[in-house]
Formats: C-alpha cells, structure tokens, sequence
C-alpha cells in the first residue's frame, strides 16, 4: 500500500516497521500448525510517536495512521518477503500483451469485518472513490491514468490504461475500502474513521485519543487467523519515554535511536527480555538545495558542497557507525540500485577548487568567500524534534567553514517548516529524509511538473533529460529496460547534486525475546507478523474471548 | 550620612553579599569566556563524543565531541545577555508606561492600566511561544520576546509609587514654576522610584534567564551551534540515563545563576529599604 512517499514518515527518521504490506503466505500452513498446538493468544504492543489522524488508509497520509491501518485492510496485490509482487484480495491477475489492461480474479471467501462479503463492487468503489475530486487523498495520481474499470462479474475486475504504466499493478495495493459502509457517504467524517470496517487480519477494538489503539485479530480472516490475539499501539511522543517503558516490559517493539543502540543496550536488563534487529531501513537522509536560488544555480557548487560533506564522519559520529552513505535516492541492494555513478568522496580541496572556478574567491580576507561583493552564506534548515538532523546541520555547518561558507542554522517547528518555508520555496537549503518506496518511479519527487505548493520536488529540480528519463521508465514494464532509464537517471543526478545524498541509515528494532518465527527480511521486520507468535507459557498478556 | 547607612548595612547582609558574589562571578565568567574556556565550544570532534568529566574535559563531553565546560562557560553569556536586554526592555517599557499611569491619573491610567490588566490575563510562557513560534527563534526574538511580555509588574509597581510622590509639595512647587512634564516626571519623579525598579529588576533577571532556558530547552530560543544552558540541556535530556553530566553542569549553572539574582535582589530590598 505505501505507494507515496510520506512526508511525515520522513520526518520521524526512525523508520522501523518499515515494509508495511507484507502478509506472507508461505508460513500459513505452519501457523495453522501451531494454531493446532493451541499457542494463539497475547498481544503485540507497538509504540508510536503519535496519535494517528484517522483510520481510513487511503485519506490519511501521516505514518502512525498507515502503521495502524495497514492491518485493517488488504489491497488486491502485496508484497512477499524478498519485495515480490503477489496476490492479497486477487487471487490472480493476468496482463495483456500490450501491457495496457490488467484483469484481476478476487478471492472469494473474503468477508469485510461485519460479517458482509467483499466483491468487486468494492473494487470500483475504492476506484472511483480514489479519482473523486472531492476525496482527500494524496494518492490519486495513479488511479487518475486509468481510463477503462470494467467489473465483468463479482469477482473479476478489468482495468485498462492508455499505455503502459509500469507502476500500475502496485497501485492496485491501495487499500480496499467497504462499499456498502462508505457509499453516498464524506469518507472523511464518516464514522469508519474512528471505527474502521475492512477485510484485513485485525479488525479494530477501541481507540483511546491520544493514549491507544487496539487491533483484535480477526476469526474469519481469508488468510487464516493471526496468532496474536491483539496489536496495541501505545502513542508515546518521545523516544526516550519509549524507551523507558521497554524496558519496563510495557512496550514489546520500538526502533531505537542509534545512541540508544549503541550507548543502552548492554545492560542485563535489556538483554534479557529483548532481542535486537538492523537491517538497513528503506530511507535516506539528504541536504537538499534550492535550485531557484541563485546561489545553487551553478552545479560546481552544489558538487563543491557534497566534496565538503564528510558522510562517512557523519555516519560514524552522529549514526554511531549504523548505516552506510548514500549516493542516489535508490537503497544500496536493490535491483534499482546504480553504484556506478560519481562519487564525491570527502575532499574539501576539491571542493575549494571547484568554488575557485565558478568565481568564489575570499578578495576581503575575512574568511568567507565572496563574488561580485556577496559573501557566500546561506541559511541550512531542518526541523525540530530530530536531533539527528540538528546534529548533522551542525556538523556540515563547521566543514563548510573551512572551505569559506557561512552557514547559518535554523531549526523550526515541523508544521511551519513545511507549510510557510518548503511550500512557499523559502529556503536555501534544508537537511531532510525520505522514505524509499518500492517502486522504482521518481516521478513525484524528481520530475520538473512536480515543482510547485504541497508538490514533493519542492526544490525544483528540473533537467529535461531526467524529465524523459522518468517518463519512459513509466511506460516501461519490462523491468531490464526500465532500469536502463533509472540507471542513467542515477548519473545524472550524481552529476548535478540537486542533495547532498548523506547516508541510508540502518533500522535499529529492539523486540521482545518472547515473540518467535521472527524473521527480518528485506520488506522488513513485521512483514510475516501473522505467523509470530509466543509459546504458552510466555504469554504475558490475557483477552476474555 | 544615606550612603554610609546603606554600605554598613550591606556589609552586614549575607543575603546581598552572597548573591553579589555569584552574580560578579558569573559575570566576571562572561566578560572573560574566552579565557576560561579551555576548547571552542563549537568544535566537533567524533573522537571524543559523550566522554565523562575529565582532567581535559572538566564537565565531559556531548554528543558531538564538544567540550561542555567551555560551552556552559560561553553559555553564560547568552544567559546573562537575554537577562539583562530583556529585563531591560521590559523595565523601560514598565517604567515609561508606569510615570505616565500613575502621574497623569484619571483617563489616561485607566487606559493604561486596561491594557496591563489584558496582558496580564495571558499565561506569559505561553504567549512567549506562541510569538516565538510565529516570529522563528533567534536571540534578538528571545530577548524581544520576553522583554515585551513582562513589563506588567514594573508598571503597577511605578505606578503606585509615582502615585503616592505626585501631590508631594515639591512635585506642586516645580510645576508651579512652569517646568515641563517630562522634566518633573524624569528629574523629580524617576529618582524616587528608583530603587524599586531595581530591585525588581534583578529579580527579573533570574526570571529571563529561566524562560530563555526554557525556551533553548524546547529548541525555540538560541539556535544552534550556539551554546546555551538551555539547549545544552536538551542533549542531555536524550542520553540522561548514562551520560548525566550533559544535564548537571548546565542544570547547577541555571540554578546557581537563578538563586544568584534572587539572592541579590532580596538583599537589596533590605539595605535600600529606608525604613528601620
């Protein structure tokens, strides 16, 4: 489902429960197994840094609603453990060979949570719902490329396209919302967004603002019963409060800060109770520059700017070693993945030399270099409540100080951050992050349309080249071919240095010991949370049936 | 003689004389940060990140590898800056407002004394960051900032003085003989609420300093890589559970301080007072 890059999932950096989708199949017979051997029962308790905003998935976009959501509803494909698309609510789906329709077979012993049985009524329904103008949703841009949804009977959909559109079948992972609750209905104020209906393995217990969210699991789930009885999400808004009610056993899953990891974790009484898992987390941490301000409008500057960005120093210092630098917007290991693209290593004598070229000289001797009378110094913003960034903004503000540029720093509160300065283009450069999403598509944050208020290439990053490069990878299906245009995109972003790329950073999950069949693969940690489950003796927590 | 009386008294009240000393040392502290400090409180350095008090490090280290003495050293003068500007502020402000309140009466201190009550009706800290929030944190905003919301006191307080010195004979005789307003309210006025104002004064210093703390705390006042108690703070808020001294030097700094200006402020109020 998590087909858009989140804003807010960005901004909380510590991304864990990272591939959100991935409900695999392969264990269902040993679940069923254990189910035999009566070891259903406990609960999960996640911790959230904040409350979510509702529980419809497709209107919501903030990341505590999504960690929630996610496991109330199904889309009609998934991914599997290693990222491969399978079936959800589809059973199958066959592909035309012009590659421009896609026919979906649904499941058909799919039950919505009131007992009402799931068709393709409610396939359209999620379509049509999707490209009405008067839906808040951020994720229509895809469903707005359909121009043909034929239901051609209750359990077969076929959607056609103008042409082909690779990201098309991972669209359709897009969460599958009830017709029969939300017809004729404003989805945003209907009721379902406090009290969810959906199809998928947990169905919703009781929201408590601000404090919890309970998930029960769901008895008729098509997939067969989870082995949780139920998820809670705790909203705790600090990380270090979180960390405290870890370790006093009243929260059971946390992704942790790299001083946490690193500085907190060798004690008895966290090694006892909890086990600890990195892999490395589907996101990126970036210095992005306004490429409307003249300052950055020469490319040597901005490659001056990275020579003078000492990444691995940042990894190592800030990261405490946990994550590795970042060269483009693709994760390291991923088929996507181009290594061959330049690489500025830290040198700020290169860097020197470039601003030496492009005419920045220090004439005054004051130590800060100046052309045609205007010294080089701008303002680097970040947002409060991530010292993470704070301390990297502060790291690249002394580097940068050697080769000549001033920098100031201004850290601001996340709502006026992004509503007064990067909506409105008022800034010069910022220290941010992004989610990496798995499809490939950069079209949303590097294509030249998408510069513009509440539009994700907010730096305005424009190149005619990755322009098109961008728009034939999205014509492309067959994924070879498509790689070919992403790869080049690649090399030419490292040549340009619209960001400094700094580091993908490792996802640091601290878990408690009594959950087993855990099992970290590249969609993440939780991606087979149906098949964990914790032997009888274990079980920590009671439910009366 | 006045003066005398006042000397013999201060010498005699340890109040004063202890809250005297603190804030001349921590004054002295800020005239001569780049003495004391022992290391550029800005430098990063990642080989020496989160160490513990030592004989080169005297307060330890953050998480940057900078040197907390030297920042909670340089800290001191961000603090006793914002808490002498603002309190400054605030007090021309107060006193400006109190002259005209308390000498003119009638319409005019109703107006004024209006607009007191309607300031006074706003919790202060929060308006401070509702402002904060909307202006974008800086010192000068900071200083600004508390400056402009805390003047109340200091004109109630002028204001009643002025109102019991105004139909005093000499405050009649002058403007008998035709001096101007401004003259009467500044030259003939101003003096004999003086100490008042000083004292209050002081005692809002100790107040500014634990707000633009606050504020640094919250990540709303100073902006970094500036050291202030404050922000020094936050790190140690972060990594408290093993690495304490990020939150104790700057913590006994702010207290020290805080308990300083008090300290000096109460014991001014016992050798000026004119009465016993």
């Amino acid at each position: 489902m998590k087909k858009i890059v989140f804003l807010l999932l960005a901004v909380l950096c510590v991304s864990f429960l990272s591939g959100c989708e991935d409900k695999n199949k392969e264990g269902g017979k040993t679940a069923e197994k254990r189910k035999a051997e009566g070891v259903t029962g406990d609960a999960l308790v996640i911790s959230t840094l904040g409350d979510a905003s509702g529980l419809i998935y497709n209107i919501t976009s903030d990341s505590a609603s999504h960690e929630v959501s996610q496991y109330i509803y199904n889309g009609l494909v998934k991914f599997d453990k290693n990222l491969n698309i399978i079936g959800d609510l589809a059973e199958s789906w066959e592909i035309s060979d012009d590659s421009k329709t896609i026919t979906f077979k649904l499941k058909k012993n799919v039950k919505w949570h009131d007992g009402e049985p799931f068709t393709a009524d409610d396939v359209e329904f999620t379509y049509k719902f999707m490209i009405d103008n008067s839906t808040p949703t951020s994720y229509d841009a895809d469903f707005r490329l359909v121009t043909g949804f034929q239901v051609i009977d209750p359990y077969t959909v076929r959607i056609s396209y103008a042409e082909p559109f690779a990201p098309a079948l991972l669209s359709w992972s897009m969460a599958v919302i009830p017709k029969h609750l939300l017809e004729g209905k404003e989805a945003a104020k209907s009721s379902l967004m406090r009290s969810p209906v959906g199809t998928g393995m947990y169905r919703f217990k009781e929201w408590k603002s601000g404090e919890s969210i309970t998930l029960e699991a769901n008895e008729d789930y098509f997939d067969g019963r989870p082995n949780l009885d139920r998820l809670i999400f705790r909203i705790i808004p600090d990380l270090n409060t979180t960390f405290m009610e870890l370790l006093n056993g009243s929260v059971d899953i946390m992704g942790l800060t790299p001083t946490q990891w690193v500085k907190q974790t060798d004690t008895a009484l966290f090694t006892n109770s909890y086990d600890k898992y990195t892999y490395l987390a589907p996101s990126y941490a970036y210095i992005g520059y306004n490429m409307k301000n003249p300052l950055f409008e020469d490319k040597r500057i901005r490659q001056a700017l990275t020579y003078a960005t000492p990444k691995q120093e940042i990894i190592d210092g800030i990261l405490f070693g946990e994550g590795v630098p970042a060269h483009g917007p693709y994760k390291p290991g991923t088929l996507w993945y181009n290594d061959n693209v330049k690489k500025y290593e830290y040198s700020p004598e290169k860097a020197k030399q470039l601003l030496a070229e492009a005419g920045w000289a220090d004439s005054d001797g004051d130590g800060i270099l100046d052309k045609d009378g205007k010294q080089f110094s701008f303002t680097l913003m970040t947002n409060q409540g991530n010292s993470v960034r704070t301390k990297i903004a502060e790291t690249v503000q002394q580097n940068w100080s050697k080769i000549g540029i001033k920098v100031e720093i201004r850290v601001l509160e996340w709502a006026s951050f992004i509503n007064e300065y990067i909506d409105k283009g008022k800034f010069d450069a910022v220290v941010m992050g992004w989610n990496i999403v798995q499809d490939p598509d950069p079209y949303d944050v590097w294509h030249s349309s998408k510069c513009g208020p509440k539009m994700l290439n907010f730096i305005c990053y424009s190149n005619p080249e990755v322009d098109q490069l961008i728009d034939d990878g999205r014509h492309t299906m067959n994924p070879q071919e498509r790689k070919k245009y992403y790869d080049r995109f690649q090399e030419i972003l490292a040549e340009d240095q619209p960001y400094t790329f700094l580091y993908v950073p490792n996802a640091l999950v601290a878990l408690s010991k009594r959950f087993r069949e855990v099992d970290p693969a590249p969609a993440g940690i939780t991606y087979n949370l149906e098949e964990w489950y914790v032997p009888a003796g274990e079980q920590k927590y009671r439910f009366e049936k | 003689m006045a003066r005398k009386r006042v000397i013999n008294k201060a010498k005699g009240n340890i109040l004063f004389l202890a809250g005297a000393a603190i804030v001349a040392f921590f004054v002295f502290v800020a005239v001569f940060a780049p003495l004391i400090a022992t290391h550029d409180p800005a430098h990063i350095d990642f080989n020496s990140v989160l160490l513990p008090p030592s004989s080169v490090y005297y307060f330890g280290t953050d998480e940057l590898g900078r040197d907390i003495f030297s920042r909670v050293v340089y800290g001191t003068r961000i603090s006793l800056f914002v808490g002498f500007v603002a309190v400054g502020i605030s007090v021309m402000i107060g006193t400006v407002l109190g002259l005209i309140s308390g000498y003119f009466g009638g319409f005019t201190d109703m107006i004024v004394m209006r607009f007191v009550d309607i300031m006074l009706c706003f919790p202060s800290f929060f308006l401070i960051l509702a402002v904060i929030a909307f202006l974008n944190p800086s010192v000068f905003n900071v200083m600004a900032v508390i400056g402009l919301t805390s003047w109340m006191g200091v004109t109630r307080l002028v204001r009643a003085e002025v109102m019991s010195v105004r139909t005093r004979d000499y405050i009649t005789a002058a403007r008998i003989q035709g001096i101007s307003t401004a003259k009467i309210l500044f030259k003939h006025i101003f003096p004999n609420v003086f100490t008042p104002i000083f004292i209050t004064a002081t005692l809002g210093i100790a107040g500014a300093i634990l707000t633009e703390s606050a504020l640094s705390f919250l990540g709303l006042g100073v902006q970094p890589p500036v050291p202030s108690w404050g922000n020094i703070l936050t790190a140690g808020k972060d990594n408290i559970l093993f690495a304490w001294w990020l939150s104790f030097f700057p913590g006994i700094a702010i207290f020290i301080t805080v308990l300083g200006y008090n300290l000096l402020g109460e014991g001014l109020r016992d050798v000026l007072d004119p009465k016993e």
